[in-house]
């Protein structure tokens, strides 16, 4: 029996352009409100109050560029923002200020989104692309001092980095890079090094978006073809393709799991969401909402796991805001839905 | 008369009196005892006291019968002595208190009272009264002891026995009265010393022995016949409960110990009087008061005085009072009493019962005593018990006392009120008792029956401003009194106020979900919960100790809600008829599949499975009604709770609650209004219009959400109707994005969703017409054209007309100049000219210029026309008369634009026409008004198709009409065909115009209407004949003059010089016709516009006649 499709819990509309990232922040106590921020094509950064489910402020410091990354940084009063215009700004949001108080200029003009990474109280490393085409730079926050930077060897050749993200292994101190590169491979880096570790080709066509868990210690990239790879690192250091999943339309601009694990969504250029279980990759729920080529996902990191939520930015300038798979709410709402993941 | 004031003047003067009165004793002699004492002083008179009395309690003691009156004045005299001295001796007191006694008892001393005359018992219920009242100081304790317990027994069970028994009315009171004193309870002006405790406590041993004899002989007296006066009850009552006051108050029952030794008295037979209140005794006792209590209470509460049920209220004060513990029994009794006077009709009795109680709640007698509230959980637990029952079998005062009593007691446990709640078997009781008073009456049909008619009084005007807590009268099985529904209201509100919310709000919940028989009234107790929660509208007699938070409310509130609104309990069959039921249903039923929520979903699926009966009885329709108005009172409510903190619900609440305001069920459409008003001021918006303004958004999401289902479109259209009438320009970006939802569920469903989507639509272009339209107009009413200047794409469109205008302006004044002059232009040159620009508009319509970008308005606009073209020819008659609305608007809307338009029109054409000449008369009405509206738009670029695929076929339907008109009677003109008669002819005139028509279809036009200046033709039919030439003659005055001299021509045309012919016209010399009213009334009014227009500017208006002339001639 054909089930209709789930429905968004609720859409934000008012961006009047294209959404490119999405960045929850929901980490204060009860009096603050959960907040997302939203990155959009015409350089404006909304900032949403998902309790009211309005715009509360709207920053603008990119020049009228696309913004397609932003996070937030030292809880909810800053954030880091890159955008088109090769610039990496930090703004100041406490006590409902709005200005830039740092920037970072980048001589790269990709599309690659930065990624973050706190390595200790009040320190971050901050991978971005760098000024040549293949390589990456990270950068040591808030001091901004440069870290290392990775470049392929000569030979290597591939591609402009695409996608970047920065991770930490539980046991070690040392963290890595996992970077997806244009010509279809994700590379693990080791920072301390300077080195690949191990390179995978995963993927004919450019890497758009990648995740990883560092628990299970296995990640999922996506590309502008019709696969979704699930590639694992072993004890070696090697990645490894895991699974692969062929979906009917090609195209995934994003890849997020979720914190506890549990689900992946991606973004699709069909202008579908799709959730599958981390664990098997089974397909439980395709969101169907969207008029345009889904740009991001992400999912947010309330406290409580009842209110997590997922929401998703699109081409057709509307971010919508699902509450789904979510323990309380039990049993769920989707149509290929055979039982709970676990 | 001379006044002895010493004791020896007196002796001499009493002296003889009493000697004679000691040796005869007759009334005379009393009697002059009596005068005598008059004469002597109060003072002199004590010293005397023993002496003067000894004769007359001689008398009394003399062995053998006497003769009563002689008793009786004996008894006065001493009365008269006594009241005016006092005793100091005990002996005295003790014997004179059993002489008195001793006269009032039968000889044989068995059958007490003696047959009696009424007046000496009076007389001798008064001394003793007297005598207790002279005993000096200690003295009148010694009556009270252990020893004199038999002469007080005595004394009491005479005055019982004649309280009880005598007729009249005096004797009862004055008994009593005496009663009271002789417990020391008396409540006279006269100073009476009080007691310390150790005496108390001896005086209530002593009385212990007496409390039953009182107490049930005053049982008795107070339920004695009603004929009595309400006099005697109040003194019985207040008797009984003073007595039982002064026996078993706790105060000096808690001094009484297990070993406090017995009094010492020597007689064994009087130690066997006297009782001990031990623990068992005061039992015993308060088991046997308990009933008489009961009895009392039953009684006095309905006795028709008000003053006996004032005292009632006392007695039960002061038993509350002072014997709360002993009397835990009655506790029971006393309360219902009280709680039931609450509300009595009698203000005093009302008043003193609030403050009562208030009192009661106050000392937190209830608060502190476990076994008081454990009396009243029972209370409330067997009355809730026996509600049901009672509310079947009362009538409306019976319930309502009922009720009362229920409310008072829960008011009265006020906090502990959770004792009761906690237990799993109370509170199933009383909110199963709730549930069934509530018992909502669905069997009106005229609920289900009374609908909505016409979108447009939805929001605009509240209907007569539903205050809050009002809500919809409604209907109930069990009682009709309005008064039960606010008490029932009362109890759930004090629930609330006292209550554990959580665990209220969990409970009731269950029943919600439980079965859909409680399920309104479960909606309605927690809508009552919740504001008496908040403490709002509740009346209850101590502060509660902890409010509930707002935090906490909101939680509440925010789970109820969502339960209120979910699909299963907010989308119910209310009608048989609403478009699409049967696959709302299906949707419905699938979606509960779809949405198992753990154990929930089997309740909930059970639940639904009633309205998703395939056949809904109108019982249940109208359960379905109801629960929703319930529901939206609910949001009512709690929107009052919250206040402004409502307003981060309203992101979910908004939406449904408008979709509900244009429901088609009047009565759930007018709750909706309500609660939206509710929620408007309980947010502080100032009108509900500023409300849906400023929520906009969320409403756009609701709409766009649920225009995905396809099942709710309906009513997502419904709400963006709503919308759109109620808000401004500014909301157009908003509603573009959904525009565009509605637009594309248009094209999925345009077969079956059609009609409520055009509902939409026509909203949507009616309102577009207003924000841009007509308020442009307004604004800068000479500009309106240029208005659309200020945004840049509509510029080059807009002046093109007015470079034309100009031009032909120019043209106009240089041919006017040269025919002033005399030169005067050939008549087809000037067809010519303006027959030129024409095929200009033709030109730009297949051009580029097309392409301009529009405004989002006109965008949206042409968008809607786009989709309106293809529905023109939809098979539902119903469709395609909403249909031409929609396009009328459409165009009104894009006239500014007619690069946009005129493709357009173009494309609309072939499907309008249709509906002009091929269609049902009501479809061809319409299209006509549109084609107007068209025409008087676009102009003359549908010139020839009009003429060409119009126009004969509108002249050919008037033709034949007109006979058929001409011969009907007065109903034709409520015919169809008379209205389309008159439409097209009221139209065509000023199509004519428009359009600027040749000369040849002037000529069709002019003919056809001709038929109808007839007098034989309705009325109005001849008005408008006369409109479309009056237009005629604006086109072409000489051809119209011409046409209507054929046939009527009023004046001799004489030839200037007898050289030129004579002019003839058709008209000329004819019998007045049934043409002739309408025809001389027109060229009159030819004549007077030409004058006008001669007198106005001579060189700017053609010639009047003679050019026409020269042409007739020619």
């Amino acid at each position: 029996m054909a089930l209709p499709p789930p429905d968004p819990q609720f859409v934000l509309r008012g961006t009047s352009a294209e959404v490119h990232t999405l960045h929850f922040y929901c980490g204060g106590q009860e009096p603050d409100y959960p907040i997302l921020f939203s990155g959009s094509s015409n350089g404006l950064i909304h900032v949403w109050n998902l309790k009211t489910r309005r715009v509360n402020t709207i920053l603008d410091g990119h020049g009228g560029k696309s913004v397609y990354w932003v996070e937030a940084i030292y809880g909810r009063d800053r954030l880091l923002s890159q955008g088109r215009n090769q610039k990496i700004c930090l703004w100041d949001l406490a006590e409902g200020r709005n200005t830039v108080t740092d920037s970072v200029f980048t001589e790269n003009v990709g599309f690659c989104k930065c990624s973050l990474l706190k390595v200790a109280q009040g320190h971050w490393l901050m991978a971005m692309p760098g000024k040549d085409l293949d390589e990456v730079q990270v950068l040591e926050l808030p001091s901004k001092t440069s870290v290392c930077t990775l470049k392929p060897e000569a030979d290597a050749k591939p591609g402009m980095p695409m996608c970047l993200k920065l991770w930490q292994p539980d046991f070690g101190s040392c963290p890595f890079l996992l970077a997806g590169y244009e010509d279809g491979s994700v590379i693990l880096w080791n920072l301390s090094g300077g080195k690949i570790l191990s390179r995978l080709a995963c993927h004919q066509e450019p890497v758009m978006s990648l995740d990883f868990d560092s628990e299970k210690m296995k990640g999922v990239s996506g590309s502008s073809e019709e696969v979704l790879t699930v590639w694992s690192l072993d004890e070696q250091q090697n990645l490894k393709v895991q699974k692969t999943h062929k979906l009917v339309n090609a195209g995934i601009a994003d890849v997020a799991i979720r914190q506890d694990k549990k689900i992946l969504a991606t973004a699709g250029w069909d202008h579908r969401i799709r959730i599958f279980g981390w664990k098997n990759l089974k397909p439980l729920a395709i969101l169907d909402y969207h008029t345009a080529t889904v740009h991001c996902v992400s999912f947010s990191d309330h406290s409580r796991p009842s209110e997590r939520l997922l929401a998703a930015g699109s081409k057709d300038h509307r971010i919508s805001i699902w509450s789904i798979y979510n323990p309380t709410s039990g049993a769920l709402h989707c149509p290929l839905e055979t039982r709970k993941p676990d | 008369m001379a006044v002895f004031d010493t004791p020896q003047e007196a002796f001499g003067i009493l002296r003889p009196v009493c000697v004679q009165l000691t040796k005869v004793q007759t009334t005379e002699n009393v009697e002059r005892l009596q005068a005598q004492l008059q004469t002597v002083s109060d003072s002199a008179l004590q010293e005397l006291q023993e002496y003067v009395l000894f004769p007359l309690r001689f008398t009394l003691k003399t062995p053998g019968p006497k003769r009563e009156s002689l008793v009786q004045s004996v008894v006065q005299c001493i009365t008269s002595i006594l009241s005016t001295t006092c005793v100091k001796k005990q002996d005295l007191l003790q014997e004179l208190f059993s002489e008195l006694c001793l006269c009032l008892s039968s000889p044989s001393g068995l059958q007490p009272p003696a047959p009696l005359s009424e007046e000496l018992k009076l007389t001798v219920i008064q001394a003793l009264h007297v005598l207790m009242h002279s005993a000096y100081g200690d003295i009148i304790l010694t009556l009270y002891q252990p020893s004199t317990l038999p002469h007080l027994g005595f004394a009491i069970s005479l005055l019982l026995a004649l309280a009880e028994q005598e007729k009249a009315k005096q004797i009862k009171l004055a008994a009593l009265k005496c009663l009271q004193v002789l417990i020391l309870q008396c409540d006279c002006q006269e100073h009476h010393r009080l007691l310390d405790t150790v005496e108390t406590r001896q005086c209530g041993n002593l009385f212990a022995s007496f409390l039953p004899g009182i107490s049930i002989a005053l049982s008795r007296v107070i339920t004695g016949d009603i004929k009595q006066g309400h006099m005697v009850t109040v003194s019985a009552i207040r008797l009984f409960y003073q007595t039982a006051c002064l026996v078993i108050a706790d105060e000096q029952l808690a001094t009484i110990t297990q070993d406090e030794e017995k009094p010492s008295v020597e007689q064994s037979r009087l130690s066997e009087l006297v009782i001990h209140r031990g623990p068992d005794w005061v039992k015993s006792t308060a088991g046997k008061l308990s009933l008489l209590i009961h009895k009392i209470v039953e009684f006095a509460s309905l006795h028709p005085h008000w003053k006996v049920r004032m005292e009632l209220v006392e007695l039960v004060y002061h038993l509350m009072l002072k014997c709360s513990q002993s009397l835990v029994e009655s506790v029971g009794h006393l309360l219902k009493a009280l709680v039931g006077l609450v509300n009595d009709e009698s203000n005093e009795v009302q008043s003193k019962c609030r403050e009562i109680l208030r009192s009661i709640a106050e000392r937190r007698t209830v608060a502190e005593n476990r076994a008081l509230a454990d009396v009243l959980s029972e209370n409330l637990h067997s009355l809730a018990t026996a509600l049901p029952r009672l509310m079947n079998s009362q009538d409306d005062q019976g319930k309502f006392s009922t009720l009362s009593l229920l409310l008072g007691s829960l008011k009265l446990l006020g906090p502990k009120v959770n004792i009761v709640l906690n237990s799993a078997a109370h509170l199933q009781r009383l909110s199963k008792a709730l549930m069934q008073v509530l018992e909502l009456d669905v069997a009106d049909v005229k609920i289900v029956e009374e609908r909505r008619w016409g979108p447009e009084d939805s929001l605009g005007e509240p209907l007569g401003s539903l205050q809050h807590g009002k809500g919809q009268k409604k209907y109930f099985r069990f009682f009709i009194d309005e008064r039960i529904f606010l008490l029932i209201q009362q109890v759930c509100r004090v629930l609330g106020y006292y209550g554990n919310l959580y665990l209220l709000v969990d409970h009731f919940m269950g029943l919600y979900n439980e079965s859909v028989v409680y399920r309104k009234q479960a909606a309605m107790v927690l809508n009552e919960l919740i504001t008496g929660a908040a403490g709002l509208g509740v009346d209850v007699l101590h502060e509660r100790e902890t409010a509930v938070s707002t935090e906490d409310l909101k939680g509440t509130i925010t789970s109820i809600l969502e339960e209120y609104t979910d699909q299963a309990n907010w989308y119910l069959t209310t009608s048989i008829d609403t478009e699409g039921t049967s696959d709302e249903l299906t949707v419905k039923h699938s979606r509960v599949h779809a949405l198992p929520r753990g154990a929930h979903s089997s309740s909930l699926i059970s639940s639904s499975s009633p309205s998703s009966d395939p056949s809904p009885t109108i019982r249940s329709m109208n359960s379905n009604i109801w629960q929703i108005c319930i529901q939206l009172e609910g949001v009512g409510c709690f929107a009052y709770v919250l206040g402004k903190e409502f307003r981060l619900l309203l992101a979910s609440v908004l939406y449904p609650v408008l979709e509900k305001a244009g429901d088609s069920t009047l009565l759930i459409s007018q709750t909706a209004t309500g609660t939206m008003l509710d929620v408007c001021h309980a947010c502080g918006y100032d009108s509900v219009q500023n409300l849906i303004n400023a929520n906009s958004d969320y409403l756009v999401n609701g709409i766009s959400l649920n225009l995905r289902r396809v099942a709710h479109q309906p009513h997502a259209s419904r709400v963006l109707e709503a919308m759109l009438r109620h808000s401004g320009a500014s909301l157009l970006p908003l509603v573009e994005d959904v525009i565009r939802d509605v637009l594309s569920a248009l094209d999925q469903f345009y077969d079956d969703r059609a009609s409520s989507f055009l509902g939409v639509l026509s909203t949507l272009v009616a309102a577009l017409v207003q924000w841009f339209v007509v308020v442009k107009g307004k604004e800068h009413p000479q500009e309106q054209q240029s208005s659309t200047s200020s945004q840049k794409q509509g510029k080059g469109s807009v002046i093109t007309p007015m470079v034309q205008e100009v031009e032909q302006f120019f043209l106009g004044y240089i041919k006017q100049t040269q025919i002033a002059e005399g030169n005067l232009p050939a008549m087809e040159e000037e067809e010519e000219e303006v027959q030129a620009p024409p095929p200009e508009p033709e030109m730009n319509d297949t051009g580029a210029e097309g392409e301009t970008p529009l405004p989002a308005h006109a965008q949206i606009a042409k968008d809607v026309m786009e989709r309106c073209i293809h529905l023109l020819s939809d098979k539902s008659l119903r469709v395609r008369l909403k249909v031409l609305d929609v396009l009328e608007f459409c165009v009104i809307v894009l006239h500014l634009h007619e690069n946009h338009l005129l493709p357009m029109a173009h494309r609309a054409w072939p499907a309008l026409v249709t509906r002009l000449i091929n269609d049902d008369p009501l479809a061809v009405l319409r299209a006509f008004k549109v084609l107007c509206t068209l025409a008087e738009k676009c102009g003359d670029f549908l010139r020839r198709r009009f003429s060409k695929d119009v126009l004969p076929k509108l002249a050919g339907s008037l033709v034949t009409q007109a006979p058929v008109s001409a011969r009907a009677g007065p109903v034709y003109s409520h015919t169809l065909a008379f209205k389309l008669q008159l439409a097209v002819l009221q139209g065509l005139g000023s199509l004519c115009e428009k359009l600027d028509l040749g000369e040849s279809d002037l000529n069709k036009v002019a003919d056809a209407c001709l038929i109808y200046l007839s007098a034989k033709q309705p009325v109005k039919l001849q008005e408008a004949a006369r409109s479309v030439f009056l237009h005629l003659m604006c086109v072409d005055p000489d051809a119209t003059w011409l046409l209507l001299n054929e046939i009527c021509c009023p004046l001799p045309y004489e030839p200037p010089h007898p050289s030129l012919q004579p002019v003839k016209l058709g008209g000329m010399g004819r019998q007045r016709t049934e043409f002739t009213d309408n025809v001389l009334g027109l060229l009159g009014e030819l004549q007077r516009r030409e004058t006008a227009a001669f007198q106005a500017g001579p060189q700017e208006a053609p010639e009047p006649q003679p050019p026409s002339l020269t042409e007739a001639l020619g």
